[in-house]
């Protein structure tokens, strides 16, 4: 009986993961698309919080790029994630944030512990990965953002995975919109091949990328 | 005032910064008539150490420091930039649109840093090296014959995220 009922429940999340996991359902898009859907989709009035995740050095100073292309009205409110070690970024948020200047706006920052160090060993990057769980779940339970922007850093792997947690318990679809690294000529990051499975969009800034992963979508230029 | 400017980024990068401070390299400088050479040389202060003797700079005069908030006022002034492979250092020396020598680190763990190297110079955008020929690179004059880096458009990204968030 406990064996049956187990199997039942197996094959419901399957079921569920499958129905809502992007990689099952995204379809192969073009560049052309990209190019044609330009100023289609009209600004809808309501308002949306963003949740942006920062990493150290070269992600964030993308991001910050990134972010240029995004319209601060609409994503009025704003969760930066954000390693606790990461000084450089909080300068970055400091610079974004100060030139906004609107009282029907707001953002917070969520420092978390950083999921892996660069040369951390990989022994104890289960634990480190943990206590970075638990930040990242406590602060997307108290925001519940309406979309993931991210571009890489490690950290950006446990909001996704987070974010899919909510997503498949039923509590809020929150789409992942994925940015591999300008440095990625030929294959993606750690973070890329994970984050791959879980985006609702997942853009790739060099086109040789796309044969091994027909899924991505590639956009030029961006940064 | 020609001026080249050497920056490592947020972290160090030994090879880089000895092969500035060496006499052939200098004399490079100084036989493309750049007159001053400004270097960011992050943790690698222990191997900055230009000659002291003026004889030994070929007249080249040289500024330095550890760090900087202000990295995109220093490559506005330089009429080379010579900086590290790391993608905000390249992206700051190809958008401000000046002759650019990347120096790529082969001592990094992950080198995914050649990958972008490799694929900017076969474009034309910038001369990529290793420490080694660095020097070489310089005298070559190779970095004043680069194509301009295209104007960066990130609209994309407001508009997927937008229609993400339509639904």
């Amino acid at each position: 009986m406990i064996l049956l009922l187990a199997i039942a429940g197996a094959v419901a999340l399957v079921l569920r993961l499958y129905f809502v996991l992007p990689i099952f359902s995204r379809r192969q898009r073009s560049t052309l698309d990209a190019r044609k859907r330009r100023g289609k989709a009209a600004r809808s009035a309501t308002q949306k919080m963003l949740c942006i995740v920062l990493g150290s050095g070269g992600h964030t100073a993308e991001m910050v790029r990134l972010l240029s292309g995004v319209d601060f009205d609409r994503y009025c409110q704003r969760l930066y994630i954000v390693g606790d070690t990461d000084v450089i970024s909080l300068d970055q948020i400091g610079m974004l944030e100060s030139r906004r200047d609107d009282e029907k706006e707001e953002y917070f920052v969520g420092r978390v512990p950083r999921s892996r160090g660069v040369g951390q060993p990989w022994l104890t990057t289960p634990i480190s990965v943990l206590q970075c769980f638990g930040q990242v779940a406590r602060l997307m339970y108290q925001h519940l953002p309406d979309a993931v922007l991210c571009n890489g850093p490690g950290n950006c792997v446990v909001v996704c995975v987070v974010a899919t947690i909510v997503r498949v318990l039923g509590v809020k679809r929150i789409p992942i919109i994925y940015v591999e690294s300008f440095a990625r000529v030929n294959t993606l990051s750690l973070s890329g091949k994970i984050v791959y499975m879980l985006a609702d969009r997942f853009i790739v800034q060099w086109p040789d990328i796309l044969q091994q992963y027909p899924q991505a979508e590639y956009v030029p230029n961006l940064v | 005032m020609s001026v080249v400017y050497v920056t490592v980024g947020s972290t160090g990068f030994d090879d880089l910064v000895s092969v500035v401070c060496s006499r052939l390299f200098l004399q490079n400088l100084a036989s493309r008539r750049f007159q001053q050479l400004i270097v960011q040389y992050g943790s690698s202060e222990d191997v900055f150490m230009p000659p002291a003797a003026e004889s030994d700079t070929f007249g080249v005069e040289i500024k330095s420091f550890d760090y900087t908030s202000c990295t995109q006022r220093f490559i506005d002034q330089a009429d080379l930039v010579i900086c590290h492979a790391g993608t905000g250092s390249i992206l700051e020396a190809l958008h401000s649109r000046k002759p650019t020598i990347v120096v790529v680190n082969r001592g990094l763990m992950d080198n995914h840093q050649s990958e972008i190297a490799a694929e900017l110079s076969g474009r034309g955008y910038l001369i990529a090296a290793d420490p080694d020929g660095l020097a070489e690179a310089v005298a070559s004059g190779a970095y004043t014959k680069l194509t301009p880096y295209p104007n960066a458009d990130p609209q994309p990204i407001g508009e997927i995220l937008d229609e993400e968030t339509m639904v």
